[in-house]
């Protein structure tokens, strides 16, 4: 099975499950407070999804280390290869 | 570490991002367990909006990224007939 099944089968089981408890089918007294809760859970795990991921890119961009040697030496290769090129006739 | 703009941009997403959760967790999970005549109740909107509103963001997002996408493929498809 390729993972995008794996995880289609999963989205699907848990669908079904949220499904069968919000519209009482199976027959289950929930008290009103965790009745409240359950039937935003799906947009509640995907707002929580986003934030995670918005976070930790904002994170990874800021602790993001600068390379101050290997910036210089690109940028000497970078001259040294427009040089080159130029040398063999091709028009910036 | 990254310097300057990217850390005042990476710290104020990180920010936003935990604002957001810290607000839409409280509101989703914590509100119903609180009593409904706490005063806390008047700074969150009516519990319909709490799905609504990803909702409708979700939809403009979309929205967003089709004209962009749309824009960008008409942009090419002229330099390409401009080159014919």
């Amino acid at each position: 099975m390729t993972k995008l099944t794996q995880w289609l089968w999963g989205l699907a089981l848990l669908a079904f499950a949220w499904a069968a408890l919000t519209m009482g089918a199976l027959g289950l007294e929930l008290p009103f407070p965790c009745q409240e809760v359950l039937w935003p859970l799906p947009a509640y795990l995907l707002v929580s999804a986003g934030c995670y991921a918005l976070g930790t890119v904002g994170y990874r961009v800021a602790t993001f280390h600068d390379c101050e040697d290997a910036a210089r030496e690109l940028q000497s290769q970078i001259l040294e290869a427009r040089a080159d090129l130029a040398r063999r006739g091709l028009r910036f | 570490m990254a310097t300057g703009t990217d850390q005042v941009v990476g710290f104020g997403l990180v920010a936003v991002s935990l604002t957001i959760f810290t607000y839409y967790t409280t509101w989703v999970i914590l509100l119903p367990f609180i009593d409904s005549q706490h005063v806390i109740h008047k700074y969150f909107l009516p519990r319909a909006y709490a799905v609504l509103i990803p909702l409708a963001t979700g939809l403009l997002l979309l929205l967003f990224v089709g004209l962009f996408i749309t824009y960008v493929m008409l942009k090419s498809q002229r330099g390409t007939k401009k080159a014919q």
